[in-house]
This record gives C-alpha cells, structure tokens and sequence, in this order.
C-alpha cells in the first residue's frame, strides 16, 4: 500500500466540493436547530398543557431514535405520503430538527437560569410576554449558554457523513465516490478524517475562546 | 377619583395548603401612604405581590382606579380576567423590589427607558429625556450610561425607583426596599421616597421593618399577623400606644433587636 501524491491532487477538487457542501449543510442544520430549539424549549415551558405535552412527547420520541432512521424516513418513506424532498432539503430538515432536540434542553436550562425577578421585574414594568422573552429574558440566557451550542455545533459537523446514506454529496460521499471509481481508499478517505480533524481542531479553539468570552456570564 | 383608589374585599390566598391572607378587607384613598408592618410570614408582601399581579388570589375581590384587578365582566358574568386585562391594569401600578431586580444586560438608562418605549409607545428621545430627569431626582444623574453591576446597592435600588416612576403609575408599592442593603447604603434610598412622598400625589404602600421610616414616611400603618389586619391607625397611635397585645410584643421585639421606633 504506498501514497499516490498524484492520486490527491487528482481527487482534491472533488473533495473540497464534498468539504464546501459538509460546511453548508451543517450551517444551514445548526440554523434550523438553534430556531427550532428555542421554539420547542418555549413550548415545552408552555402554560398551556396542549401545547407543552406534545412537544414534551415529539421531543423525546425524536432523541429516542437515530438519526440514520430519522433520515432514512425523510428521504425515503415520506416520498409514499406524497412529500418528495431533495437530498440537502431533507439532510438540513433532519438533522436540524433532530439537533433541536438537543439545543432545546441547552435553552432550557439556560432559561431557567435567569432569576424569578427578572420575569417580575418585566411583569411590573408591563411588558408583554413577547417583550420579555425577547427584551430581557433571551438576551440574559443566550450568552451562558453559547458554549454548549458552539458544542452541539462541532458534533453535528461530525455527524455530516450520516447524509451520505440519502445521497447529499457531501465531504464522506464524495471521497467514497473517487474511492469506488479507482479502488482506492487509503488517499481519500485519509483526507476526509484530515479534514474532519483540521475542522474539529479549529473549533475547539473557537470554543474555548467563546467559553472564555461568555462562559461566565450565567454566574 | 373621590372613592378608594384601592378595595380589598374578602381576599383570600393559600399556598397549597397554607392560608397566607384570610378574608382580608381594607381600602386605601388617592394619595395615602401605608405602611404596613408585621412579623414575617404575616402575608403583608404577598399584599404587594398580588397587587402587582404577581400572585393570583384564591378568592374574594381586588379593586384598583375603580375597576376588579383579578374578574371582568363577559356577557353581563364576572369571569376571571385573562391577560388582556391584567395588562390593562398593570398600567396602574408600579412596584420596587427588595433584590432590586434591575436588568444586568442594559444600561442604567435603558432599564428605565425599556418599558416606556415598549408599553407606552414613548419616542426614545422622550423617554430618555424623562429618564435623565428622574436620575437627577433620586440623585444618579451621572450613572446614565453605566451598567447596573457597576453600582453599589444603594444606587441600584434608586435606579429601580426611577424605572418604576418612568411608568407614571398612580400607586407605587415597595416591598422591603432596604433590606438587601448594607446598613451605610439604607439612608440614601429612604431619602429619595421621603422626597418623593413629600413631592408627589401617588399612593404609596410601603412593607418595611425600618419602624423609625414607617414612622416618618405613613399617613397609616397597618399591622399585620397570621394574614388579618391586627391593628391600623396614624404612626403615632400604631407606634406610640398600642392597643393590641400583639402588636406590643412585636414592637418591643424590634426594639430589642436594635430598630429605632
């Protein structure tokens, strides 16, 4: 088994395509998971118990299975209810809404993090619900809870090749492609974890550096 | 208005099992100021708080400007108001907090400007201007633009003052404004309610352990125990010659625990 540094250069383009597409559908799923985690966390803390249960039930039943199977029902099943949805569509869809489940729990917990005066304050001040949530209440729990987002964020970039198995070209996709057309593995798939982990790396240090810049903010 | 500002008739409120206010009744006239005074648990905050309509109550009615705070009528029935009209009636009344509850991620200016520009419509240079005037009054006009972790208790708690006045509520209700603060910061925020009792017409219901400011500040003082109104009358009387024997012993524990009368 020898390295075919010709064998790269060949193969780099088609890699950087599947690396430009990774990058998209995680950004695109992570926008979609953090406005959707906050709407489920607001629902689930919902007065109203038609509301809360619900989405307290869809919640648990989305983090209860894997998101290969979530995917697969995406793509393939949902076609026979007459919803026919392109591979990225349907990637982003699930992959945000499975990650909102999660986030949820992150803007949960950082909600509650905001002291009872806060919400008596507004309640004297006579905001309205909407005002408070969005004047003094989410710009209070947000910043604390930014590392663990930036946290859900890198794993949801690790979880990009899962779309491979509906057909995204995404980084994984790709490099099995050239891989199956030439039969060989080592080149492409020894760059895809080099990007994986160049990627990974440079968000830990963002991560930090976030931890750092906003981590303390809660307390 | 020549009636009572504030009607409370018959009002109950239970915390699960536990009865805090039984059957209380009082009304209070435009303008008065009331202290009202208690052991703690006596349910005299939970007045304040339900006031506000922070609490809900559990039975009897709540009158403020003339209209029930907790019922409306709908088709000619009395039905539990719904948030609408607990918006509607807010309007009316302000409240500061013991723990201040100032709003850390905004200015000293934006904690006073937000609700006048959200709930009133105010243009922002309006609202600013009042805001800066009302810094000047409680004695912060140079604290406008720092950040409410930036000051000491004393000024955080004249800062909330001047939020809740911002929203021009014909009742003002203060719930043990100074017993967050360090003993040195107390002088400098019952100073800026003396003025403001002296200088203005709203009505005042203050619950306080400072018996020496209840003194000075009340037109009336009501004392509190187990959710009943035990005793009422001017500072003097309440104070001075107490009637009841519970009252007695509760003034002479505070004397004993070092509170000037």
């Amino acid at each position: 088994m020898d390295w075919d540094w010709g064998f790269v250069a060949e193969i780099m383009p088609t890699l950087l395509q599947g690396l430009k597409l990774t990058l998209i559908v995680t950004l695109l799923s992570a926008a979609v998971a953090a406005v959707l985690g906050l709407g489920l966390a607001i629902a689930r803390r919902s007065a109203n118990r038609y509301v809360a249960r619900p989405v307290a039930f869809v919640v648990e039943f989305i983090r209860g299975t894997p998101l290969l199977v979530q995917l697969y029902f995406i793509f393939y099943v949902l076609p026979d209810a007459g919803i026919l949805l392109p591979p990225l569509v349907a990637g982003v869809i699930g992959m945000g809404l499975h990650y909102a489940t999660y986030t949820a729990e992150v803007y949960r917990a950082g909600i509650e993090n905001v002291p009872k005066g806060q919400w008596e304050a507004a309640r004297a001040t006579n905001l309205t619900m909407r005002q408070t949530w969005v004047h003094v209440v989410v710009p209070q729990a947000v910043p604390p809870m930014i590392p663990a987002l930036a946290n859900y964020l890198i794993a949801m970039f690790k979880e990009t090749p899962l779309l491979s198995a509906i057909t995204v070209l995404e980084l994984m996709n790709q490099a099995k492609s050239v891989a199956n057309s030439s039969y060989r593995y080592i080149e492409p798939m020894t760059l895809v974890g080099a990007f994986f982990l160049a990627m990974s790396l440079a968000s830990v240090v963002i991560l930090r550096w976030l931890e750092r810049r906003y981590g303390r903010l809660g307390t | 208005m020549t009636g009572p500002i504030i009607r409370i008739d018959r009002l109950d409120k239970s915390f699960g099992a536990l009865k805090v206010l039984d059957g209380l009744s009082f009304d209070v006239m435009p303008g008065e100021k009331l202290a009202l005074i208690g052991p703690s648990g006596s349910g005299k905050t939970t007045i304040l708080r339900i006031l506000m309509t922070l609490e809900t109550i559990s039975g009897g009615h709540v009158e403020v400007c003339g209209e029930q705070l907790f019922h409306m009528q709908r088709g000619g029935r009395e039905v539990p108001a719904d948030e609408a009209h607990l918006h509607h009636m807010r309007r009316h009344i302000g409240m500061v907090f013991q723990h201040f509850n100032l709003f850390p991620h905004k200015s000293v200016l934006d904690n006073i400007t937000l609700a006048p520009i959200l709930t009133k419509g105010e243009p922002r240079a309006k609202a600013e201007a009042r805001a800066k005037e009302l810094l000047e009054m409680v004695g912060l006009a140079d604290k406008a633009e720092a950040m409410p972790s930036q000051l000491s208790g004393g000024q955080k708690q004249r800062v909330a003052i001047a939020r809740a006045l911002a929203l021009k509520p014909r009742i003002m209700l203060f719930d043990e404004v100074t017993s967050a603060l360090d003993p040195e910061l107390v002088e400098e925020v019952l100073l800026v309610m003396k003025r403001l009792a002296a200088e203005t017409d709203m009505t005042m219901l203050l619950v306080t352990h400072e018996m020496g400011f209840a003194h000075e500040f009340a037109d009336r003082v009501l004392f509190f125990d187990k959710g009943r109104i035990v005793e009422q009358g001017p500072p003097e009387t309440i104070f001075r010659h107490p009637t009841h024997e519970r009252t007695q012993a509760f003034l002479r524990k505070i004397i004993a625990a070092g509170h000037r009368v």
